[in-house]
C-alpha cells in the first residue's frame, strides 16, 4: 500500500517536473523563435485592408512576416457631429476615428500618407506602434497635395493609437486626427464571432451641445478641458440606434477600444455586460471579470464577452454625464431567444407609493395644447433677448455671429439695403426662404437660403434683433404681423 | 506701440503719400516691432519700413508675366522650379471669366513667385515683414471680431482661393486679405523648418510654452499662427498648391 503510494507520488512528481521543464523549454523556444521571427526575412506583399469604425479588417492568417502596404489619405471636410450640427473634421481616411489598420507582429509596414489637395493644412502621423523617432511623425510631415512614405517593422504586439502630431498638436487631435492600429501576436488572436472598433473622443465647439449649424473649434474650451461633445466613433449616435452594431445571442464579441482624447480619460463600461477578458491598455496583461476598464487618452484596451441574452447593450463612458448629456454612447443590438436562466426580464411591476404621498399623474397632452395657445406679445427688450439666442441657433451658421455673412456666399445683414427695402420686413425670407439673384449693398448673390421653420413669436424676435442689432434702422416687429403675413398667404 | 506711432508720423511728414503714388497697388508699412511666435529668437523683432502689395497677386497679373516670360509658362517651366501641378487651375475645362482674372493666383512655386516679383522690380517679403504686416488689426467697421477668429473660421470654412483678391478684409495698414484668402509665400519660408515633428524640435517646445503662456492674454491667436508656421515647415520651393499664393514687397529707398 505504502510503496504504491510513494510510487504514485513519484510518478506525479516526475511528470510534473518534466512537464515544467518541457514548458520552460517551450517558452524559451517560443521566445527565441519570436526574436528570430521578428528579424527574419519578409515574404510576400499585400495592400492593407482598412476599415471605418465600427468595422475591423479580417483576421490575419499568414504565418510569416509580410510586407504590408498602407495607403492612408488625410481629408479635411465638414461632416455631421450631431443632428443639425456640422463640424469641419480633419480625418485619416474621411471619417472619425481614422481607418483601422491591422498587421501582424514582424510585418514590414510600408506606410504612404497622402494629404488631399483640397486640404488647407499640413499633417503627419505618429503611430504608437512604431519604434522610431516620433513614431513616424518626422518622416511623414506632408503638405496639401503631397504624399510621404516611410517604413517600419511592427516589433511589439498590441493595440495602438495613431494620431497627427503637427503643430499645434492639440488642435489636430481635437479636430479628429486619430485611429487604431492592431499588431496581432505571431500566433494570432483567438477567433471570435464578431470584432468591432469603437473609439471615444471629445469635441470643443463654439456653440454648446446641440446648437445647430456649423460649429467652429473653440480653443479656450479645449484648454479648459471643457468639451461640448464626448462621442463614440466621431459623432453623436454614430454607432447607436439604426447604426448600432448587431450580434446574435450566444455569439462572442471582441471590442477594440481606443481613446483619441485629446483630454479626457474614459471609464469604459458596457451597460448590461461583464467583460470576460480585458487586455489591459491594449497590451498582453489579461484581466478577467471586469465591469469598467480605464482607457487613457492616447491609449487603448481590448475587451471580450459573450452575449447570452437578447437586448440592447449600451457602451458608455461611465463618467456618466458624458454618456447622457454629451453623446458618449454606442450600442450593440443582441437579437435571439430569451435565456431565462441568465436573465428573467421584468417579472412583476407594481406601483411604489411611499407612505403619505398622493398619486401623481404625469400630465400628457396638456403641454402640447398649451403651446398652441397664443404667446403674449413680448416687449422690445424681451424680443432682443430672445432674438439674440434664436439668431445664434438659426442664422449665425451662414450669416455669421456679426451678421456680416461671408462675402460672395452669404450676404450681410448689416445695414442691408435689400432688407430695408422689403415691405414684409424680411418675414417672407425666413418663412419661405430666398433664392435667385439679389443685390445687397452693391454685391450680387445668387444662392439659396432655405426656409426656417419657426413660429410667429420666434420670427418676430429674430427680425427685431436683426433690425436693431445690425444697423437696419431699429424697430419692433410683432408676432401679430408675422401671423398676418402667414394668413395672407 | 509708441515706436510704431512715431514712425508712422515720421512717414506722414516725409510724404509717404508721394511714395505710394509712385507704387500703385502698394502700401507703405511703417517701421515697428512685432512679437515673433518663436520667442527663442528674440522677444521682439524690429522691422524697417517697406512697401507691400495691397492685395495678393491675381491670375490676370500673373498671366501677364507668363505671357512676357515664356520660360515661366505652364508648358515650359522647369521641374526643378515648379512641380507638375504648376498653374493647373488655368487649364480647367470651365471658361476663363472676369472673376477668375481677379482671384488670387495659386498653384505657384516659390521660384515662380520670386521671378514674378523681380520682373516688376520687386521682391518677396521676408517672413518677419510678412508676419509684422499681417499682425495689423482689421480696420473697424468690417464686423470682424478678431484676426484669430477670422483665421480659425477660414480653416474650418476651407475656401478662399475662389474669392476675389481683396474681398475678405482690410487691415490697419490698408492691406487686403493677409488672412482668410490664401496662404502666401515669403522669401525665407523655410527659415523655421526646424523639425518635421512639431513636438521634439529644439525651438518649438519653448515656442509652444511661450505660445501657451501668451494664450492667457492673447486668446487663441498663437494657436492660429502656429498652423501657419507648420504650413511653411511642410513645403519646399518647387511646391505648388491649391491654396498657396503670394504678394510682392519692395524696399524703401533710404
Ligand atoms: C443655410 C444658410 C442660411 C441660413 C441658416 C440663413 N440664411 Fe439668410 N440667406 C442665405 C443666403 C444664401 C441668402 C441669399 C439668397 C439669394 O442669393 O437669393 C440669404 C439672404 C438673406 C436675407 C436677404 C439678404 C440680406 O442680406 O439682407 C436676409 C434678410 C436673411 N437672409 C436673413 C436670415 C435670417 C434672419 C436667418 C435666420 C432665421 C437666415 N437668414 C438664415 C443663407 C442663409
Ligand atoms: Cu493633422
Amino acid at each position: 500500500m505504502k510503496t504504491q503510494h510513494i510510487k504514485k507520488t513519484m510518478m506525479i512528481l516526475i511528470v510534473s517536473v518534466s512537464s515544467v521543464l518541457l514548458w520552460q523549454s517551450c517558452t524559451q523556444q517560443e521566445q527565441s523563435r519570436t526574436y528570430s521571427d521578428l528579424t527574419s526575412e519578409v515574404t510576400g506583399e499585400v495592400i492593407a485592408e482598412l476599415t471605418d469604425a465600427p468595422f475591423v479588417p479580417a483576421r490575419i492568417t499568414a504565418k510569416h512576416n509580410t510586407k504590408v502596404i498602407v495607403h492612408l489619405e488625410v481629408i479635411e471636410q465638414p461632416m455631421r457631429l450631431a443632428d443639425g450640427v456640422e463640424y469641419t473634421f480633419w480625418t485619416f481616411g474621411g471619417k472619425v476615428p481614422g481607418k483601422f489598420i491591422r498587421v501582424r507582429q514582424g510585418d514590414q509596414v510600408e506606410f504612404h500618407l497622402h494629404n488631399h489637395p483640397d486640404n488647407m493644412l499640413p499633417h503627419n502621423i505618429d503611430l504608437h506602434a512604431v519604434t522610431g523617432p516620433g513614431g513616424g511623425a518626422e518622416a511623414s510631415l506632408v503638405a496639401p497635395g503631397k504624399s510621404a512614405q516611410f517604413s517600419f517593422r511592427a516589433l511589439n504586439q498590441g493595440l495602438y493609437v495613431y494620431h497627427c502630431a503637427t503643430a499645434p498638436v492639440g488642435m489636430h487631435i481635437a479636430n479628429g486626427m486619430y485611429g487604431l492600429i492592431l499588431v496581432e501576436p505571431l500566433e494570432g488572436l483567438p477567433a471570435v464571432d464578431h470584432e468591432f472598433y469603437v473609439m471615444q473622443s471629445e469635441f470643443y465647439t463654439s456653440g454648446g451641445f446641440g446648437q445647430k449649424g456649423h460649429q467652429e473649434f473653440d480653443m479656450q474650451k479645449a484648454l479648459d478641458e471643457r468639451p461640448d461633445y464626448v462621442v463614440m466613433n466621431g459623432a453623436v449616435g454614430a454607432s447607436a440606434g439604426e447604426n448600432a452594431m448587431k450580434v446574435k445571442v450566444g455569439e462572442s464579441v471582441r471590442l477594440y477600444l481606443g481613446n483619441g482624447g485629446p483630454n479626457l480619460v474614459s471609464s469604459f463600461h458596457v451597460i448590461g455586460e461583464i467583460f470576460d477578458k480585458v487586455y489591459v491598455e491594449g497590451g498582453t496583461l489579461i484581466n478577467r471579470d471586469v465591469q469598467t476598464t480605464l482607457i487613457p487618452a492616447g491609449g487603448s484596451a481590448i475587451a471580450e464577452f459573450t452575449c447570452e441574452v437578447p437586448g440592447t447593450l449600451h457602451l458608455v463612458d461611465h463618467s456618466i454625464f458624458r454618456a447622457f448629456n454629451k453623446g458618449a454612447l454606442a450600442q450593440i443590438k443582441v437579437v435571439g431567444d430569451e435565456n431565462h436562466q441568465v436573465f428573467t426580464g421584468k417579472e412583476k411591476e407594481e406601483v411604489y407609493l411611499p407612505e403619505g404621498s398622493a398619486i401623481q399623474r404625469i400630465s400628457s397632452g396638456k403641454q402640447a395644447a398649451a403651446s398652441s395657445e397664443p404667446i403674449p406679445e413680448k416687449s422690445l427688450n424681451e424680443r432682443l433677448e430672445a432674438g439674440a439666442i434664436l439668431y445664434k441657433q438659426n442664422c449665425m451658421a451662414c450669416h455669421m455671429d456679426h451678421g456680416g455673412g461671408i462675402p460672395g456666399t452669404f450676404p450681410t445683414l448689416v445695414n442691408s439695403d435689400f432688407l430695408k427695402a422689403r415691405a414684409d420686413k424680411g418675414i417672407g425670407i425666413i418663412l419661405e426662404g430666398l433664392q435667385g439673384e439679389i443685390t445687397v449693398n452693391g454685391s450680387n448673390y445668387n444662392n439659396i437660403m432655405p426656409a426656417v421653420a419657426l413660429n410667429d413669436d420666434q420670427v418676430a424676435s429674430i427680425l427685431t434683433y436683426v433690425f436693431n442689432r445690425f444697423e437696419n434702422g431699429g424697430g419692433h416687429i410683432k408676432a401679430a404681423e408675422v401671423a398676418e403675413w402667414r394668413n395672407k398667404k | 506701440m509708441k515706436r510704431i506711432v512715431t514712425s508712422a508720423i515720421f512717414f506722414l511728414l516725409l510724404g509717404c503719400c508721394d511714395l505710394q503714388a509712385q507704387h500703385p497697388g502698394m502700401k507703405t508699412i511703417p517701421a515697428g516691432t512685432y512679437k515673433p511666435l518663436m520667442k527663442t529668437v528674440a522677444d521682439e523683432i524690429t522691422v524697417g519700413s517697406f512697401l507691400l502689395d495691397e492685395k495678393p497677386v491675381t491670375n490676370a497679373q500673373f498671366k501677364a508675366f507668363t505671357d512676357a516670360r515664356a520660360e515661366w509658362s505652364p508648358t515650359r517651366v522647369k521641374a526643378l522650379f515648379a512641380d507638375n501641378q504648376y498653374l493647373q487651375h488655368w487649364d480647367s475645362s470651365g471658361a476663363w471669366t472676369d472673376e477668375i482674372d481677379l482671384m488670387p493666383v495659386v498653384y505657384v512655386s516659390w521660384f515662380a513667385a520670386k521671378a514674378y516679383c523681380s520682373w516688376l522690380g520687386k521682391r518677396l517679403p521676408t517672413l518677419d515683414e510678412w508676419e509684422y504686416a499681417a499682425a495689423g488689426k482689421p480696420e473697424p467697421g468690417q464686423n470682424i471680431s478678431s484676426t484669430e477668429t477670422l483665421i480659425l473660421n477660414w480653416y474650418s470654412r476651407m475656401s478662399g482661393e475662389n474669392h476675389l483678391s481683396g474681398s475678405i478684409y482690410r487691415n490697419e495698414y490698408g492691406l487686403w486679405d493677409m488672412h482668410g484668402l490664401v496662404w502666401e509665400w515669403v522669401y525665407d519660408f523655410n527659415r523655421v523648418v526646424s523639425n518635421d515633428d512639431s513636438r521634439n524640435s529644439e525651438e518649438i517646445p519653448s515656442g509652444l510654452f511661450c505660445g501657451s503662456a501668451s494664450l492667457n492674454s492673447a486668446g487663441a491667436s498663437d494657436y492660429a499662427s502656429f498652423i501657419r508656421y507648420a504650413f511653411r515647415g511642410s513645403i519646399t520651393g518647387n511646391y505648388t498648391m491649391r491654396r498657396l499664393g503670394f504678394r510682392c514687397a519692395q524696399s524703401v529707398q533710404q
